[in-house]
């Protein structure tokens, strides 16, 4: 899929929590806080002791910047909308 | 009331936190008559997404009420955006801040079962006009369990009480309610359907202990699926 595929993608999923799969296997799971022309910004999900095991690494594609944890939209590979049920 | 599943809610700003999400209270109001005359009351409206699609859908009275303030913020900046003429109440459902016979409708999404029921319940009837309906979606307790478990879940929900669907349904009569109808939500789960994940309106550093409390969710929600379930109640006075 192409890098405009996810930019659309990432738009429309602006607010909600999705996992992103990226070209190296790993997963993001966070919700989607910005999208610029070549990065999605999410705010990560789950415990910080798994710091690395969620991909939270400064490789190639990954930082953080204002908006949260950003990822270049040419490395994505996946990405599902979470179904977080709530009471 | 302190809850920190609740303020994991709205730190978070999840928008239609409740079972079934908006394609449910879509379908729930459906079945209603609902015209620009009649009065509805959103109570726990949390970030305000069902009273912002009662109010666009059907240009009738819409009153939010929540008892987390940040919530409300939330609830207001949604109506700001959409330009909603939404009436917001800061309130518990305990103790409403109304008089008596004032609405149509109530629309209790995932609200009493956090709550002590014995005074939502009765108050409830008061605000509602005489022919006036309670819509409730609750959780229900499915199965038995063991005190642990039991135990886990009150205290990880804060809510007071877990019931079963009669428990639930002899509460409303005896706080008044003389007609419940009771269903249960058959529609298989679209996973593909935005309107069923939540929408996120995140607050600016949410302290990890949150992220935690997220995560404790998704496991319970897990381990006990076979446990917890939920109703659609409608009840009439």
């Amino acid at each position: 899929m192409s890098v405009g595929h996810y930019h659309a993608l990432c738009r429309k999923y602006m607010g909600r929590a999705v996992e992103i799969r990226t070209r190296d296997g790993r997963r993001h799971r966070g919700i989607i806080k910005h999208v610029s022309r070549n990065r999605v910004y999410i705010q990560p999900l789950g415990r910080r002791r798994n710091l690395g095991g969620f991909g939270y690494g400064y490789g190639y594609g990954y930082g953080f910047g204002g908006f949260g944890y950003g990822l270049a939209l040419g490395t994505i590979v996946g990405l599902a909308l979470i179904p977080f049920f709530f009471w | 009331m302190n809850n920190n599943y609740l303020d994991c809610l709205a730190l978070f700003g999840v928008g239609g936190a409740h079972p079934g999400g908006l394609p449910l209270t879509k379908r729930i109001l459906s079945k209603e008559e609902i015209d620009e005359t009649k009065s509805i009351l959103d109570a726990g409206c949390g970030t305000g997404q069902t009273s912002a699609y009662i109010s666009k859908k059907y240009q009738c009275h819409v009153t939010s009420l929540d008892c987390n303030k940040m919530m409300l913020d939330k609830a207001r900046k949604r109506y700001l955006s959409l330009q909603l003429p939404i009436e917001v109440k800061h309130g518990s459902t305990e103790n409403l801040p109304f008089d008596k016979g004032l609405f149509d409708f109530i629309l209790s999404e995932s609200v009493i079962s956090f709550t002590d029921v014995s005074l939502t319940l009765p108050e409830f009837n008061r605000v509602l006009k005489p022919n006036g309906v309670l819509l409730a979606i609750e959780m229900v307790q499915e199965k038995p369990t063991t005190e642990g478990e039991r135990t886990t879940l009150i205290n990880f929900y804060g809510v007071p009480q877990l019931l079963t669907e009669s428990e639930w349904c002899n509460l409303f009569k005896k706080f008044g309610f003389k007609h419940v109808h009771v269903e249960e939500d058959m529609q298989p789960i679209d996973e593909m359907d935005l309107e069923l994940g939540a929408d996120f309106a995140l607050s600016e550093d949410i302290d990890g202990k949150y992220f935690e409390i997220l995560e404790k969710h998704e496991q319970l929600t897990e381990d006990y699926k076979e446990v917890l379930g939920f109703r659609i109640f409608r009840c009439c006075k």
